[in-house]
């Protein structure tokens, strides 16, 4: 019986099954693909093309787990590296101030979408529609064409490399560890869930649900300026159209991870699996020498079979769970 | 007598994997090179771009790269993402260098696609940039214009079609380090004639709808306005969109970049009066054909060209431009 519960727990988990759709795929391509997909600097390349993603990913997650998203990410992407750059390379600011005030401005910007939808009641869609293009008209006028030639002791946070990673891959890897650790440990965190559950009954549970919102919009934001600054490190330069697209891309991913557009579901978890899926499958497509007319078809038939694919799972689990319950009844009754 | 069939099964298995197709293809082009003739059905040349799908690159960046390709009996791969996404294009750039190709051919689309060049270059892939050059790049060479230039020829036609006095303004996508060059050699041309005043510099954000709205506002808010520039391909047919429907054919002189089939139409009704174009496909013929004499060393200028630290085709090449107005154009779109 235990067996059987068991199971359809795992067939619920978005996180074990996407994990296993990930596996599978691992495997098929290292038979395809031996020598090019299967190698160390391969892989290693895949995770660090999706880092900045996944990083950006973790705020997401928490704002879909409270019932809310913002659009702003990329802008403020382009924004905080765009900021930093300049300060670093017009005011010959000191690398650490330079990244301490940029992200001091991430929060600022966070700060007023989480007082403007939680205090004010502005739809978080018209909100961080709106900041989206105030923060990409900033990042323009901070970074102009784009700022090079940034110092080296910046760079190097995003192009040095610790035992064979890319730097990219350490930050995306501690924050996915700190952010779970946090929201699936903390009380703090875990009032999300209750928040995107039933923000009604979470209020007269006496969860300060105003305040909890504020503070996902700002380490949103937060974790978008810092996506940022290493995005701005790994490429060397401060780019004012980075971050283009990424809301959609980070939404994406964080759905396919376990979120729900409706709030009350997910896990940190899910949102590194969702981005890592969608890097393997982007990987795939150029080792397969896919042409650019295919790949938007491809990712969104991969897509739509994925989430297919889960729903019939949970299905699954339902009957199972629905013949537990039947099977125990049964028993009571005998 | 189950585990010696099972045995004998192995070593059959191994022995045939061991016979690997390539080995013997890539013995043969030794041989053959040795020979003096040259096999080049195995290599695969790779263009990275972005906004793969665009028009304007497939008509004629990737349909002469194919061309070529074709010509010369090898493969040719396309790859980049759907949308202007650089980030995306270094992830490809970066993606690609382990399947070692032969040749990487890139488009210049921003300075911050350096390092992902480098890193092709130092795993020893031969690496072309094309449109736009990347020169804080280790690229072995460089074919395409200077966007500077393409903003100057725009300022110099404008000035002559406005008689150099009147309101201007100009369009492309903000923040794009090529078209911000291009902005700048405009504004340089523009700024020795008092009698002319800029409006201001506008985001097109690459969509016609966009470029029209703009371009509508403008004439609401500017019933004075003289004439437009556009500095991507998406500019010229909005700002032509909105003209039209403002009936200020011709009153409001037009110049714009590019000269796809659409912008051609433009000039033949009078709606855009100047167009400033690249001669893209000199960009990835010439640049493939760079990356093949690199590899087959087609020009040798020393016993080891690598070893002395020089490579043995051009550093960079400006292919020029093109101007098409009412009067040239049948030779450029012959009725």
């Amino acid at each position: 019986m235990n067996q059987i519960k068991l199971n359809a727990d795992l067939l619920r988990d978005r996180v074990a099954t996407l994990s296993l759709t990930i596996v599978v795929l691992i495997v098929v391509s290292s038979i395809i693909w031996p020598a090019q997909f299967f190698s160390w600097e391969n892989l290693s390349l895949v995770l660090l093309n999706l880092s900045i993603d996944a990083i950006v990913a973790v705020g997401m997650m928490i704002l879909l787990i409270s019932g809310s998203f913002d659009l702003s990410v990329g802008s403020v992407v382009a924004f905080a590296g765009g900021l930093a750059g300049y300060l670093m390379y017009y005011w010959g600011v000191y690398v650490p101030v330079a990244i301490i005030t940029s992200l001091a401005a991430c929060v600022l910007i966070g700060l007023v979408n989480g007082v403007l939808v939680a205090k004010m009641g502005v739809n978080p869609l018209i909100q961080t529609l709106a900041m989206m293009g105030i923060v990409r008209g900033l990042a323009l006028m901070v970074s102009g064409s784009g700022i090079q030639n940034l110092p080296d002791s910046f760079n190097i946070l995003g192009q040095g490399r610790l035992a064979g990673f890319q730097m990219p891959v350490w930050y995306m890897i501690i924050i996915v560890a700190i952010f779970s650790f946090l929201v699936a440990k903390t009380i703090f965190f875990r009032r999300y869930y209750y928040i995107g559950g039933n923000e009604k009954a979470a209020k007269l549970s006496g969860i300060r649900v105003d305040k909890m919102k504020i503070i996902s919009f700002v380490l949103m934001s937060l974790l978008a300026g810092i996506a940022g600054i290493i995005l701005a490190a790994r490429l060397g330069a401060a780019m004012p159209t980075a971050g283009q697209g990424m809301e959609l891309r980070v939404i994406t991913a964080v759905i396919l991870g376990g979120a729900s557009l409706l709030g009350g579901q997910g896990k940190i978890m899910g949102a590194l699996l969702g981005t890592l899926f969608m890097g393997i499958v982007a990987n795939i497509m150029i080792l397969a020498r896919v042409s650019g007319y295919w790949q938007q078809i491809i990712l969104g038939v991969i897509l739509i079979l994925a989430v297919t694919i889960d729903l019939g799972l949970q299905k699954r689990a339902d009957r199972i769970a629905r013949d537990l319950v039947k099977g125990k009844s049964l028993q009571n009754e005998n | 007598m189950r585990i010696k069939n099972i045995a004998l099964a192995a070593l059959f298995l191994a022995s045939l994997m061991s016979c690997d197709p390539n080995k013997g293809v890539y013995n043969q082009q030794a041989q053959t090179e040795a020979a003096g003739e040259v096999v080049v059905a195995d290599e695969e040349y790779v263009m990275v771009t972005t906004f793969v799908n665009f028009p304007m690159y497939v008509n004629h960046d990737q349909a002469a790269f194919k061309a070529w390709g074709e010509k010369m009996g090898v493969k040719t791969t396309v790859l980049g993402p759907a949308e202007w996404d650089v980030v995306a294009q270094v992830g490809v750039i970066e993606q690609v260098i382990p399947s070692k190709p032969t040749g990487l051919l890139i488009n210049g689309t921003d300075p911050a696609i350096a390092s992902a060049i480098d890193k092709a270059v130092d795993a020893g892939i031969p690496t072309v940039v094309y449109d736009s050059d990347i020169p804080g790049s280790k690229r072995h060479a460089f074919l395409g214009t200077d966007w500077y230039d393409i903003g100057r020829l725009q300022g110099e036609a404008i000035v002559d079609l406005i008689d150099g006095k009147g309101k201007i303004a100009y369009m492309g996508l903000v923040g794009q380090a090529n078209m911000e060059s291009g902005f700048q050699g405009l504004l340089d041309v523009v700024e020795k004639y008092p009698d002319i005043t800029v409006i201001g510099k506008y985001d097109s954000q690459g969509s016609t709808e966009n470029a029209a709205k703009i371009t509508s506002d403008l004439i609401a808010a500017h019933p004075d306005l003289a004439a437009v520039c556009g500095f991507d391909a998406i500019s010229g047919p909005g700002i032509g969109l909105s003209v039209r429907e403002a009936g200020k054919v011709g009153k409001i002189k037009v110049t714009t970049v590019d000269w796809e089939p659409e912008h051609l139409k433009l000039v033949r009704d009078g709606v855009i009066q100047v167009l400033i174009g690249q001669k893209r496909e000199l960009f990835t013929w010439y640049g493939a054909q760079f990356l093949y004499d690199m590899v087959h060393k087609t020009n040798r200028l020393s016993v080891d060209d690598q070893r002395a630290g020089i490579t043995n085709i051009p550093y960079s090449v400006n292919t020029g431009l093109l101007k098409i107005t009412a009067e040239n154009i049948d030779l450029f779109d012959p009725q």
